[in-house]
Order: structure tokens, then C-alpha cells, then sequence
């Protein structure tokens, strides 16, 4: 089997770019739907659930440091009833799979390849993240470390450069006008930062689980800032009205960005391209940890045989939805029942565990044990 | 053996190749470029209802089938870049001796019950697709802008090409001949619309307002939007006549060229480039002065449940000539004069800009936007809506504090 070998910072790499997906680009709409010119404070705080909800996986992962949920679960609340909440994360997996590739090809068709069925797109998304989830976790890790980098520098440019048309007013006053939807504002951002449940998958490969919670802290820090940052952007820009009436308010950012001198006028281009890249992270992240999650669930040795197996089933989930509208209130439902599947559940995990006193075996540190199955 | 395991290895991989080209190639939205008809600008006039119907073919719609809509149809043209035709470089051949319209852009117009239908006619006219990534120029005659730009903006913005940078501006009189206008200096017409603003941006002439900052003005509660105004003088030139503003999407008025220097110093907007006379004690003592900087600063107070904005502006100006030599400027004396002076010229026309806007209830200022930001909790309870702001605009006072110093006089000493 595989040794542990991913580090603090690899861990790290892999939260932030599994968060960063295609919430970004509706994002926004989001927040100022949710109170207006608070935007900012309501994605901050939608950064904080989830920071609570990952602390809590964190926890569990280094209280059991050898095993992932599907396995550990069993342990604390017993065969049956675990094998029911695994069930429901596979699923919601799968689901959540399905919706980023199906979300992903909606922008595509519409702004860019207008004549490319979108099925086409979807398929080719999915293929791409069912051919590379073919490897171990640590090959998992050093994927989402190379793109790290081409998610963040791009997303920080772009968010720099449009704020030369930036008006402070539009992000007065902080707590927004209207901040009636505050906390279903709060829950169906915090929903974006769900992928971050696949550190569960990643603890019992880490070199060093006990510094579990710096990556989760790290990630946390990273893909949120740069959420607020975004939405900070893009409300300053536009104002929280304006945004309202768009679909990807930070797409329409990126089109009114324009380099200095204008060597491109419209960044829309370029942002779709570094776009993708964060789609596919998030697609792969998500698609593996199904995956990987099912080969646990059923005691495999390898995981690679569902790869191409749950294909299918994914990619006619992507197409259940009927139209852009009914697909974004799925995806807002979704997000919220997930909610309950990725902070309530390993909740409970931990309250069950800590009162039965169950815990895990601890790892060596500094050598590299073989992984427990 | 050993060569049987390659060969099937070499063969998967090709397979695997062969599988996934189909899919790189992106050809569904394979476009050459000879075969998009790229628009760089379009006008949109008003047209007479009878003539219209008669000479609209059957092509998004039935005759008959469709109402004719109350706010009437319209004239749209194109103006659409002809490939190979416009020059790159100075030195190239083709563009620099005739530079005449028909070179280098096909101007088109249609007619249509709104803009989409009109687009959809034109596109059954012209054989590429018509691409709208390079659009450049919108220009909306002064009758259809009053009639309202819902259908307009919703068009553009619902379609991706579209630009957030690109310019949308009123014409005095009809669109359609700004885009049949061939000025000399630039040998794409579109192009020196659009040069005439971004130029008026960098020498202070007007503030910047391209379409994507115009639909977020029109979108927030606490401000209007405005536009350009434009009128084409006989030479096919360009003149910014004023700012064309609405409420909501519907124009209600027009300022003078000179109130575009209002509206800039009441916002503070640098760099300043207005041009004023200052009469002193008579006609003979009349001097121009330019402004260099302006800064601004606008405060809020809530007076018996009505805002009051106090607002702080600072310009500093050279002096550019005078009209006889009755008047010396060589002691700071006469400078102090001209200040006091023009501060009081200044004060006055700020207050009929501001008075003028709150008669036509709207506040493209955006003060409204400060209360909104500033005083959260009376505009939530008082006003709340875009509506109920445009009522409670007409009532505001304004105080208006301006300091002028005049630094310098040129090269000449007196």
C-alpha cells in the first residue's frame, strides 16, 4: 500500500483548490442576494460555519489517525448505522460530482462554446476527472499542488486589477440594507466550501495527522479570503443592484477588467481558461473521494475500478436538471442538505466518540508507517 | 512476445488518441474570421409605425401576429467591419488615401419591432454571423432614449459578446448618421466616436461612463444613470453636447457642455480640463481661466427627517488669457479677484445644476447612494426603494462650499 507522504502544505493545496470551483463565478449573487451591500461579511461568515464544520472532520481525523470516516464511523456508532451515513456521502458525492460538471458546461455553452452540446462538455469534464482519479492519494495530492498556484495568482490579479474602477461606497454599509437573508445567505455559501470533507480521505495518508489542523486552518484561511476577496471585488465594482441582474456576476467582472495599456481589454478569456483549471480540481476532488469512499465502504483494495464505473450514473445525474434555473436551485437545495452531511454528521461522529471514549491508534510520527485497512 | 505486448500498447494509445481528438478540436464552434461580420457599432433610431410595418419582412414573426409595441419600432444599424479592409499600420495601403466610409466598414440599417427582432432581420440579410465581441459604439437617438432603454439594455447585456467597456451614447437628432459619418482622422468611424470619449476622459472633459458603469448607476436605488450626449457637426465631427440623464431607463433631460464641468467637480473627478470666462468689474476685464485639479467631498446630515448634503469642493486653476490689457495680472491682488470672482459664478452654477436634476427627480449625482451607505438606518426606514428616492430627491438642500486658487498665469507676466 501507499506510505504516508503528504505534507502540511499539500494538504493545504488540496483544500483550497478543491474549494475553489465553480461557485466562484455565481458566488456574488450569493451574498448580495442574501444582504446586499454585506456581501463581504456574509461570505466571511459563511467561512466560518465552514471552518467549524471542517474543524470538526479535522478532529475526528486526528482522533482516529489510521482510518477514514467510512471507516472509523463503524467504529463509533456501530456497523449498520454507519453504513447509512457512509451511504448518504457517497451519494451526496456523487451528486455534488455530477452538479460541478453540469454547472461547469451550463458557463461553457453559454459564454463561450455556444454551438458545443453541452453534454459533450460534461462527458469531457467527467472524463478527464475519471482518468486521473486512476492513481493513490498521493498522486491526488501532488495534482492539486501543481494547479494550486495557477488557481490563486490569477483569481488575485484579476480581483487587483478591478478594483481601479472600485467605489468604497458600494460596499456600505457593512452589514447591508436589507440583511433579512443573512443566515440562509450564510448556509448556502457555506455550502460551496463543502469539497473540504475530502481532508477526511487525506488524514490517514499524511505524514504527520497531528498537524491536520494547521492544513485545515491554512486551506480554510486561503480559499476563503480569496472568497471574500472576490465578492469584495465584484460588489465594489458593480454595486450590489447591479449584481442582482447577473447570472456569473465574477464572469462579468473579469470581461470589465482590462490589463494596464490594454494589452487585453476583456480578461474573460483568460479568467475562463484558469477557470477550468479550478472546475477540473474540484470535479477530480470530489469525483475521488466518491470513489475512494466506495472502495472503503466495500473493503476494496483499490479504488480504480469504480473510476469508470460510477461514470455513467454521474453524467445522468449532470443531466437531470431541465434548465439553468431549476439547475441552480438544485444546486442550492443540494448544498444545504449537504450542510447536514458534512457538519451534523461528523458533529455527531465526534460527541458519540468522545462520550464513548473511542479513539484511534496513534501514528508513529516521523516514519513512515504503511497505511491501515 | 516481447513485440506483440508493444504493438498492443502502441495501438491503445493511438486508440486513446484518436478517441479523444474529436473532442479537442473544438469544431462546433468553429468560426474562420472571413466569415463573422463583425459589428463595431450600432445606432438605433425611432422609426414612423405605418412605413416601418410595410417595409419589415416575415422573419421572426408573422405580420399581424405580433402588436406593434406602444413604444414603437426601430431603426437599427450596423456598422460592420469589412475583413482585410482596415489597415493596421500608418503605412499601409488601402486606408490612407481614401479613408471614406465605404472602405473600411458596411453600414446596414433594418427596421424591427425591438432590437433583437430588428438584429434577427439584419441577420437574414447578411450572410456571416454577426459578431458582437468588437463592439465598440451604441448610439440611441434622443427619441428612443426617451421612450425608455429597457429592451436595449436587457438585449445586451443578456448576450455574452458584448463588452462592459463599450460606449453607449444619445444623439441629438438621428443615430443612424453617426454611423454613416466618416471622419478623416481615424480610418475606422466607430473608432474616433470613441476616441472623441476616451480623450474627453483624459483631458477632463467627461467622466467615465461606459455601458457597464451606466447599467450599475441605473441598477442602484440611490442613483441615476446618465449618458453622453452627442451632436454630429457639419464637418462629421463629433461634439459632446451635455450628459443625457434618466430615471430608470428612461431620459428625462439634458445638460449644458459646460454642467459636464458641474457634474465632475461636484464628483471631484481628476484629471480637470474645463475652460471658464470670468467677468471682473466689466466686459473689457474678462479673463479664461483652466482648471487643473478638483476635489471633492460630499457630507450627509439628516435635517427634520430630510438629508441635507453639505458639499466641500476645491479646484485650482491657471490662468489662460484675457480678452484687452485693461486688466494687469501682476499682483496676487487681481489673482485674489479673479478667485472671488469665479468662486461666486461657480457656487451659483453648481446650485442650478443640482436644483435642475432634483426638478426632473433625477439624482445622477448618486447622492443618494451616500445616505444609503452613510445613514443605513433612515433609508431603511424612510426610503428603501429606487422610487421613493427619486420623491425625496426634489426636497433635498444642498450647501455648497467652494475654494478656488488660481497658481499660475503662464509664460507671460502680466
Amino acid at each position: 500500500m501507499e506510505t504516508r507522504q503528504i505534507t502540511v502544505i499539500q494538504a493545504a493545496a488540496v483544500l483550497v483548490s478543491t474549494i475553489i470551483g465553480v461557485g466562484v463565478l455565481a458566488l456574488p449573487l450569493f451574498a448580495v442576494r442574501a444582504a446586499d451591500s454585506g456581501g463581504p461579511l456574509v461570505t466571511f461568515m459563511a467561512m466560518l460555519l465552514a471552518f467549524v464544520g471542517l474543524s470538526l472532520v479535522t478532529w475526528l481525523g486526528m482522533r482516529f489517525p489510521n482510518e477514514t470516516i467510512i471507516h472509523y464511523s463503524e467504529r463509533i456508532i456501530g456497523k449498520w448505522l454507519a453504513w447509512i451515513g457512509s451511504l448518504f456521502i457517497i451519494i451526496f458525492f456523487a451528486v455534488l460530482t455530477s452538479l460541478t460538471a453540469r454547472e461547469f458546461g451550463e458557463v461553457v455553452v453559454t459564454s463561450v462554446l455556444k454551438s458545443t452540446p453541452v453534454e459533450v462538455t460534461v462527458i469531457v469534464m467527467l472524463l478527464l476527472a475519471a482518468i486521473s482519479t486512476r492513481h493513490g492519494i498521493t498522486t491526488f495530492a501532488h495534482i492539486h499542488t501543481f494547479y494550486f498556484p495557477f488557481l490563486l495568482v490569477p483569481a488575485l490579479v484579476i480581483a487587483a486589477l478591478s478594483l481601479k474602477n472600485a467605489e468604497v461606497i458600494n460596499l456600505l454599509p457593512i452589514w447591508g440594507n436589507e440583511p433579512g437573508g443573512m443566515l440562509k445567505g450564510t448556509l448556502t455559501i457555506a455550502a460551496l466550501f463543502q469539497g473540504a470533507f475530502v481532508l477526511t480521505a487525506v488524514i490517514p495518508s499524511m505524514k504527520h495527522p497531528g498537524k491536520a489542523m494547521k492544513a485545515s486552518f491554512w486551506g480554510m484561511l486561503v480559499a476563503g479570503g480569496l472568497y471574500v476577496i472576490i465578492v469584495a471585488a465584484t460588489i465594489s465594482v458593480f454595486g450590489s443592484e447591479e449584481i442582482k441582474k447577473l447570472l456569473w456576476p465574477t464572469l462579468e467582472l473579469a470581461k470589465a477588467t482590462s490589463l494596464p495599456a490594454n494589452i487585453l481589454e476583456r480578461m474573460d478569456a483568460a479568467f475562463l481558461a484558469v477557470w477550468v483549471t479550478a472546475v477540473f480540481t474540484t470535479l477530480f476532488s470530489s469525483y475521488f473521494f466518491t470513489i475512494y469512499s466506495m472502495s472503503h465502504l466495500f473493503r476494496l483494495k483499490e479504488h480504480k475500478l469504480f473510476s469508470y464505473f460510477i461514470l455513467p450514473f454521474v453524467f445522468v445525474m449532470a443531466m437531470v436538471p431541465q434548465n439553468i434555473i431549476q439547475m441552480y436551485e438544485i444546486i442550492e437545495n443540494v448544498g444545504r442538505i449537504g450542510l447536514i452531511i458534512t457538519i451534523a454528521y461528523p458533529g455527531l461522529l465526534l460527541i458519540v466518540s468522545i462520550l464513548r471514549k473511542k479513539r484511534g491508534n496513534p501514528v508513529a510520527d516521523n516514519k513512515n508507517v504503511d497505511q491501515n485497512h | 512476445m516481447l513485440t506483440t505486448r508493444m504493438w498492443i500498447k502502441i495501438i491503445r494509445t493511438l486508440c486513446a488518441i484518436m478517441l479523444a481528438v474529436p473532442f479537442l478540436t473544438g469544431c462546433w464552434d468553429r468560426l474562420e474570421i472571413e466569415e463573422r461580420a463583425v459589428v463595431l457599432g450600432v445606432s438605433i433610431d425611432k422609426v414612423n409605425m405605418e412605413t416601418a410595418e410595410k417595409e419589415e419582412d416575415e422573419i421572426s414573426h408573422l405580420r399581424g401576429t405580433i402588436p406593434t409595441p406602444e413604444k414603437g419600432m426601430v431603426r437599427v444599424a450596423v456598422q460592420i467591419a469589412l475583413p482585410g479592409r482596415i489597415p493596421l499600420g500608418p503605412g499601409e495601403s488601402g486606408g490612407g488615401g481614401g479613408g471614406s466610409v465605404g472602405k473600411t466598414v458596411w453600414v446596414i440599417d433594418v427596421v424591427g419591432h425591438s432590437l433583437d427582432d430588428a438584429i434577427m432581420n439584419l441577420q437574414q440579410q447578411v450572410s456571416s454571423k454577426l459578431f458582437f465581441g468588437h463592439l465598440r459604439v451604441i448610439v440611441i437617438s434622443e427619441a428612443v432614449a426617451r421612450n425608455g432603454l429597457e429592451n436595449i439594455n436587457d438585449y445586451f447585456r443578456r448576450n455574452s459578446e458584448v463588452r462592459r467597456m463599450a460606449w453607449m451614447m444619445v444623439a441629438k437628432g438621428q443615430a443612424r448618421k453617426l454611423m454613416l459619418a466618416a471622419p478623416p482622422l481615424e480610418r475606422v468611424p466607430t473608432l474616433y466616436l470613441m476616441s472623441t470619449l476616451d480623450e474627453g476622459i483624459r483631458m477632463g472633459k467627461f467622466p467615465k461612463d461606459y455601458i457597464g458603469i451606466f447599467w450599475s448607476n441605473v441598477s442602484k436605488k440611490g442613483q441615476e444613470g446618465f449618458l453622453p450626449y452627442v451632436e454630429i457637426k457639419k464637418e462629421e465631427n463629433v461634439e459632446i453636447k451635455g450628459l443625457a440623464y434618466f430615471v430608470g431607463d428612461q431620459m428625462v433631460g439634458v445638460t449644458k457642455p459646460l454642467e459636464i464641468a458641474g457634474y465632475l467637480g461636484i464628483k471631484g473627478i481628476n484629471p480637470a480640463g474645463y475652460r471658464v470666462f470670468v467677468q471682473l468689474s466689466n466686459p473689457e476685464q474678462t479673463i479664461m481661466t483652466t482648471a487643473t485639479h478638483r476635489r471633492s467631498k460630499i457630507k450627509v446630515q439628516i435635517k427634520d427627517g430630510i438629508p441635507h448634503f453639505t458639499i466641500d469642493m476645491g479646484i485650482e486653476l491657471n490662468v489662460e488669457g484675457k480678452l484687452s490689457d485693461e486688466i494687469q495680472i501682476n499682483n496676487p491682488e487681481v489673482l485674489r479677484m479673479i478667485e472671488e470672482k469665479q468662486t461666486e459664478d461657480a457656487v451659483k452654477s453648481y446650485y442650478k445644476l443640482i436644483k435642475d436634476s432634483q426638478e426632473k427627480g433625477s439624482d445622477y449625482f448618486g447622492f443618494g447612494e451616500i445616505v444609503r451607505a452613510k445613514k443605513p438606518h433612515y433609508w431603511n426606514k424612510r426610503i428603501k426603494t429606487a422610487e421613493e428616492w427619486g420623491k425625496m430627491y426634489r426636497n433635498c438642500t444642498f450647501d455648497i462650499k467652494v475654494t478656488l486658487k488660481v497658481r499660475r498665469i503662464g509664460m507671460k507676466g502680466v
